[in-house]
């Protein structure tokens, strides 16, 4: 090796070794960190209980109340239309025993979400106080959070609709993978989430939002006082949202 | 051994044809593309449950042949296989046009393809497969400008150099696509093997993509090309069939074997369309029949049963990629493990595919785009080698006749 | 080696030809689209005035006629990634900037700039 030849692997490598670490630095810091953002944390963690045993089969406040309130349109397409709450209909059968139950549907808010895990724009994240929301500003689309979400739970708009009916809210953007944020908005101005709210104006009373890091509150103890259930535990995801009477 | 590369004439009747046909497919392709773009998505075949459709398999389907075709000019490079550079360039250069090919299929398939070129790099996710494999992907068309350069300079060291950087980077960019799908959450998906699998796929598909290649390229344009060269090819083809057989084989018998993915396995080996891909098209065309042809004294030997088997293969993994990607969205995830959907607003339960037109003209001109590119490099660029010779003829083959 | 053995004479100037002319696209693109909005450019724009009661925005003019767009994108960041709603929000500014018509429309036409903010946010 001459002079030449040394002159440029080290000038080589240096230049390799410098620019990797600035790319490393660059690539992993995240952006709050770029803005000198700083959030205080609430402390909170918000959860959802759902009462099945008093859910009415036929009642469907709780779903046009989010489509109301999130302008989640329907497209006229059953194959494209955008469900963030749905109910369906079960049925198992143990020996003779046939059960049969309605089911509310929803992002269950995972503690670990593997769909935020997947993200390649951190488009979806989970939130300081636990919820899983999706920044539709800068989802390119992908769809990759909708392979990894084992609940189904997540849409992507395909089509365009005209229909905007609250006007205080963003139109759902064409092109980009959306699902429930647990009215996100709502929340932190105080109010509980849309469909929440509809469910206690029917009378029927069977959903609950509430801050789980709080015992006082009524989440809390609808959890400590009775037996409730977690869609896919196994799978270690640590879904949010609980259900009583599954 | 000297070799001479040289540029085609490009003036024939056939060139211009070729060019015109990939040069219109590529223009479909592309207003086909802005039709899904100001439409949106849902003219494709995909909707809510099914949301990978032609162009995801179509993309691996191409950085597979990219990465395979890698692996062939690392022969010379990296083992020093002096008989295999003539195909150096051509290797490569596929190899990048293949890439290119990956990442148009991957980009047209985005729901807003306007933030694709910012936002992964500003937003990068370490935990994301799919944010790793832009970086591969962008390294490995990188590499592959750098490798030609080197071939085409004819700098021995470099070339050493970064054809080993290549061809690990290459079996990188397959684990990294085979990550994609065998990292994920789909019970179909789900396997630490995928990765293994999707090289061995790769390796085996770009082998034969350069068989293909090498041989018509060669007789289109009346070059002396010793058979010894081919065979030797068609052997290392069967070894990656008999590999990816091995993995396809091992995966399904450990979805059988296991009762909580039993019914998965069933579904897939033999649940409807793909199945019959599954068997007929990957197993029985795909790789049985290749290895049967390959594996005969006869027809191992023949060029031309070799180029058969080849093609053959090419197809068999086109359908390994539609019978990795599309089962395993279209069997559901199971939300309530014993119990049955009965009723619901959307399609629950077992959902189904169908491949839309405009989804075949968008993998078409992407096909026509790359294939427009290398008959431009055929042209402008010294990729053939005038003649390729072989260092030892093989005893037993006297036949040395001129293709 | 250089490019031309590589390529050829003929080639080589038509790459390098094509390459610079992909690169300066974007320059040349706007440029011919504002030589062909000139016309509508050369009155004055007229923005309309807000409600005189209010005396200045939550910055000065000057800052926000070329940063408004840093601050939209830090206030949106602050909104969907932190949840804090509390301060400013992109609603405030419709209490004094009416119209979007009138508004923001004069200069985004005149400089065409299309920003996507309204496919999806409701501005009167």
């Amino acid at each position: 090796m001459d002079r030449r030849d040394f002159v440029k692997t080290a000038g080589g490598s240096i230049l390799l070794a410098a620019s990797s670490a600035y790319a490393f630095q660059f690539l992993t810091s995240s952006s709050a960190s770029w803005m000198k953002l700083e959030v205080p944390s609430t402390g909170r963690k918000w959860g959802m209980v759902i009462n099945l045993d008093r859910c009415q089969e036929n009642c469907t406040a709780c779903l046009d109340a989010c489509r109301h309130e999130n302008n989640v349109a329907l497209s006229g397409d059953e194959r494209w239309d955008i469900h963030w709450i749905r109910k369906v209909r079960i049925e198992g059968k143990i020996g003779s025993k046939t059960t049969e139950k309605s089911v509310i549907l929803l992002c269950n808010h995972c503690d670990n979400p593997p769909c935020a895990q997947v993200c390649p724009v951190q488009a979806t994240y989970k939130r300081d106080d636990g919820i899983v929301i999706i920044d539709h500003h800068r989802c390119i689309g992908c769809r990759y959070c909708m392979i990894a979400c084992p609940y189904n739970a997540r849409c992507f708009n395909f089509k365009d609709t005209e229909e905007w009916p609250n006007k205080e809210r963003p139109r759902r953007s064409h092109g980009v993978a959306e699902s429930c944020h647990l009215c996100a908005h709502r929340l932190d101005v105080g109010k509980m989430p849309a469909c929440v709210e509809a469910c206690q104006r029917v009378g029927a009373e069977a959903l609950f939002v509430g801050d789980m890091n709080d015992p006082a509150s009524n989440v809390s103890e609808l959890i400590t006082n009775n037996a409730v259930k977690r869609l896919k535990e196994d799978l270690g995801t640590a879904p949010k949202v609980h259900y009583i009477g599954l | 051994m000297d070799i001479k590369f040289e540029s085609i004439e490009g003036r024939s009747f056939e060139y211009r044809v070729t060019m015109i046909a990939f040069a219109a497919l590529a223009i479909t392709g592309l207003i086909s593309t802005f039709y899904i773009i100001n439409k949106g998505l849902w003219v494709t075949g995909m909707y809510s449950r099914v949301p990978w459709g032609l162009q995801i398999v179509m993309a691996v389907y191409y950085i597979g042949l990219s990465a395979g075709s890698l692996v062939i000019s690392g022969l010379y490079g990296v083992f020093g296989k002096l008989e295999y550079k003539p195909f150096a360039r051509i290797a490569v250069y596929l190899a990048m046009l293949f890439l290119i090919a990956g990442l148009l299929s991957i980009l047209t398939d985005q729901g807003r393809m306007d933030r694709v070129f910012i936002q992964p790099f500003v937003h990068f996710n370490l935990q994301s497969m799919f944010s790793i494999n832009p970086i591969l992907y962008i390294g490995h068309i990188l590499i592959c400008v750098v490798y030609l350069w080197a071939l085409f300079t004819e700098r021995k060291k470099l070339t050493t150099v970064v054809a080993t950087l290549a061809f690990g980077w290459a079996f990188c960019v397959h684990s990294g696509t085979g990550a994609i799908f065998g990292f994920g959450a789909r019970m179909l998906y789900e396997s630490p093997l995928l990765p293994a699998s999707f090289v061995a796929a790769a390796m085996a598909s770009g082998t034969a993509l350069m068989i293909i290649m090498i041989v018509g390229l060669f007789k289109l344009t009346n070059r002396r090309l010793d058979d010894e060269l081919i065979v030797w090819l068609g052997r290392f083809l069967a070894i990656c069939v008999i590999v990816v057989l091995y993995f396809i084989a091992v995966e399904n018998s450990y979805r059988a074997y296991v009762i909580e993915l039993r019914h998965a396995a069933v579904y897939y080996l033999f649940g409807g369309i793909h199945s019959l891909l599954f068997w007929i098209g990957l197993i029985l065309i795909g790789l049985v029949i290749p290895i049967v042809i390959l594996f005969r004294k006869k027809t191992g030997k023949s060029v031309k049963w070799i180029v058969l088997a080849s093609s053959l293969v090419i197809f068999g993994v086109l359908c390994e990629r539609y019978v990795i990607v599309i089962p395993g969205l279209t069997h559901p995830p199971e939300i309530f493990p014993g119990m049955e959907i009965t009723h619901s607003a959307i399609e629950e339960g077992i959902a189904s595919y169908s491949i839309s037109f405009l989804e075949v003209l968008q993998a078409l001109g992407v096909f026509g785009v790359i294939g427009f590119m290398f008959g431009w490099g055929l042209r402008y660029m010294k990729l053939l080698p005038t003649e390729a010779r072989a260092l030892h003829p093989c005893p037993e083959s006297t036949s040395r006749k001129k293709l | 080696m250089n490019l031309q053995e590589i390529l050829g004479k003929n080639a080589s100037i038509a790459a390098v030809v094509i390459i610079v002319l992909l690169i300066l696209l974007p320059l040349v693109w706007s440029i011919v689209s504002s030589v062909s909005t000139e016309g509508d450019q050369s009155s004055q724009l007229f923005l309309e005035r807000p409600d005189p009661k209010y005396k200045n925005c939550i910055k000065d003019t000057e800052y926000m006629r070329y940063h408004h767009w840093e601050l939209l994108r830090g206030i949106r960041e602050e909104v969907v990634r932190y949840g804090k709603r509390e301060d400013i929000n992109f609603n405030k500014c419709r209490e004094c900037h009416t119209s979007r018509e009138r508004f923001c429309n004069k200069c985004h036409d005149a400089t065409s700039l299309t920003p996507d903010c309204f496919d999806c946010h409701y501005y009167p």
